[in-house]
């Protein structure tokens, strides 16, 4: 994502390499340190990197955001998972549902963000992009509707 | 089940509302894209949140067992209320190890599923075991919302000792009224030859001794000692024991005193314990398997308990040491108290016998000069103790690393023939 931020636009990289540097370098010691609270701060770094990108480039929505908010919210859990303090040996077959959950929850942020950018910008950037937006409409409202009915069932048993 | 956030639903929730903020200051509609999924997935997790309900089950495959072995701990868990990842973890003491598969374990339980759990333990040490304490941790599918219990299911386990091989017992001086294995002084139906005497009305004429009859002209029937049993007491000294790292003198003192007993009431004799030091503990004399549980379970409660207060062998009831009973006594001479309890046996006309358990491997080698006279001294003052009993006529046999019990015992033996010799 840090990478991503400098290569993207010419101007002022190194003031975005800085930024996200300090945050990467923020996470990979909360990392090795196995810190809980010091992680929050490197991805605050990492998103402050990417939020000065927008604010120095033309002021066009960024197509790839969604991309970016899908990885940088997978890096977010992945980090959280490798410092969980897990004793003893992992079940395979519960290691298999989290991976498909993270993947699944990646996919969905994709979708989030295009519709979301689709609904905040107003501007209609081409009918792929509206199409993209419609199908994660249709997915976001299968999803609460399937939380809101699994709610019920729970509250109700 | 107490329930605790993780620091990643604090840290979503922060990211949500710095993002969210700083897209409202920058207008960047991208930075919305950046933030709501952390948003919505702490707005999720806590709308889906819910408390676990799992039962805990515990069984053991036996109560007892033997040093060394393994043996297997099933835990059975019943779900009402299931969990995306729970962990379970069976507390051990550290004289019992995992033997085979991880230890906690983590699975995931439905609503309504029933999971069996075997873990298999190896007990490496002899003693007496609560086991089944269950630690639970269950964790929702977004990892923000943590729960925790303990399931108190312990059942008592019991660890004997591994019994030191045997050779030959010791043979005590006196016998009691009851049949046994040992040849007695008295007279009467029995195996081993004793004497001759003329034949009284009465007398089986199988115990006509013909060839005596024949020399003296009139019938002379044969003699014979009587087998009977005897009493025994193992008698521990838990004053203090030179320990290092996981092995102490108090492991093979428990163990010799499992071997004897078990020996001893397999020949029909009645054998007590007492255990004196920190804790004062005694069983009656008496025989059979029964007995030998008992004693064993007495076994297992020993432990080393310093203090500095102590009472004297007086206030073992007189029944514990019949006065004729053969005392065998285990243990490491460190504590001058337990060496005077035992003189005090000897003054007062008691068979006695002390097997030494060597605490010299414990100790550390010497570093200096000064280390190596403490050393000295240390050994001279112990052979000053050796010298108390011997003066006793008490037999003292060493017992250590380089040698087995059999050994040790063998030279008691051969000590009180001499001893027998030397008074004839």
């Amino acid at each position: 994502m840090v990478a991503y931020s400098v290569a993207a636009h010419d101007r002022r990289p190194e003031l975005v390499a800085g930024i996200g540097g300090a945050g990467w370098a923020l996470t990979a010691a909360a990392l090795a340190g196995r810190w809980p609270s010091v992680l929050p701060w490197g991805l605050v770094g990492v998103g402050a990197a990417y939020a000065v990108f927008l604010s120095l480039r033309e002021r066009t929505v960024d197509p790839r955001a969604p991309l970016v908010a899908a990885a940088f919210f997978a890096a977010a859990e992945l980090a959280f998972w490798s410092i969980e303090r897990v004793e003893g040996r992992r079940d395979l077959a519960v290691l298999l549902r989290r991976l498909v959950l993270l993947g699944g929850s990646s996919l969905g942020v994709a979708l989030l963000g295009a519709l979301l950018l689709v609904l905040t910008s107003g501007v209609s950037g081409g009918v792929e992009l509206e199409a993209i937006g419609v199908l994660a409409a249709v997915v976001t409202v299968a999803i609460v509707t399937g939380l809101a009915a699994r709610a019920r069932r729970s509250t109700s048993t | 089940m107490s329930r605790a956030a993780t620091p990643k639903l604090g840290a979503y929730a922060g990211l949500a509302a710095l993002g969210l903020l700083a897209a409202l200051a920058t207008r960047l509609p991208e930075l919305v894209a950046l933030a709501a999924p952390f948003a919505l997935v702490a707005a999720i997790g806590l709308f889906r949140a819910r408390r676990p309900e799992i039962g805990v089950e515990v069984t053991l495959e036996r109560e007892r067992t033997l040093e060394s072995e393994e043996t297997e701990v099933q835990v059975t868990l019943q779900a009402e209320v299931g969990a995306e990842r729970v962990e379970v973890l069976l507390e051990l003491p550290r004289e019992l190890g995992v033997a085979e598969g991880a230890n906690p374990r983590t699975l995931h339980l439905r609503d309504g599923e029933r999971r069996e759990l075997s873990f298999r333990i190896r007990c490496n040490r002899w003693g007496g075991f609560q086991v089944g304490r269950i630690h639970l941790r269950t964790h929702d599918a977004l990892g923000l919302l943590r729960h925790e219990a303990v399931a108190d299911r312990r059942l008592p386990l019991k660890v004997y000792p591994n019994e030191e091989s045997v050779r030959e017992l010791l043979r005590p001086h006196d016998t009691q009224v009851f049949s046994g294995h040992h040849v007695a002084r008295q007279k009467g139906d029995g195996i081993e030859f004793a004497d001759l005497r003329p034949f009284v009305p009465g007398d089986r004429i199988r115990r006509v001794n013909w060839r005596a009859s024949a020399r003296r002209g009139e019938l002379w029937v044969n003699e014979h000692h009587t087998e009977r049993n005897a009493d025994v007491v193992i008698f521990l000294d838990s004053f203090a024991e030179a320990r290092r790292g996981e092995r102490s003198t108090l492991d093979p003192a428990l163990r010799a005193a499992a071997s004897l007993t078990s020996r001893y009431l397999r020949q029909k004799d009645r054998v007590g314990f007492v255990t004196f030091g920190g804790m004062l503990n005694w069983l009656l004399p008496s025989t059979g398997a029964g007995q030998l549980y008992r004693i064993v379970d007495a076994i297992l409660d020993t432990e080393i308990v310093l203090t500095y207060a102590w009472r004297d062998i007086a206030a073992v009831p007189r029944r514990t040491l019949p006065p004729q009973a053969l005392v065998l006594a285990l243990s490491p001479l460190l504590d001058d108290r337990a060496a005077d309890a035992l003189l005090d046996l000897r003054g007062r006309g008691f068979d006695l016998v002390v097997i030494e358990i060597s605490p010299l491997s414990f100790v550390p080698q010497p570093r200096g000069e000064l280390q190596e006279l403490g050393l000295q001294l240390w050994r001279l003052r112990r052979d000053a103790v050796r010298g108390r009993f011997e003066r006793a006529a008490v037999p003292v046999a060493v017992w250590g690393d380089e040698s087995s019990l059999a050994a040790a015992l063998e030279e008691v033996s051969a000590y009180r023939r001499h001893a027998r010799l030397a008074r004839a």
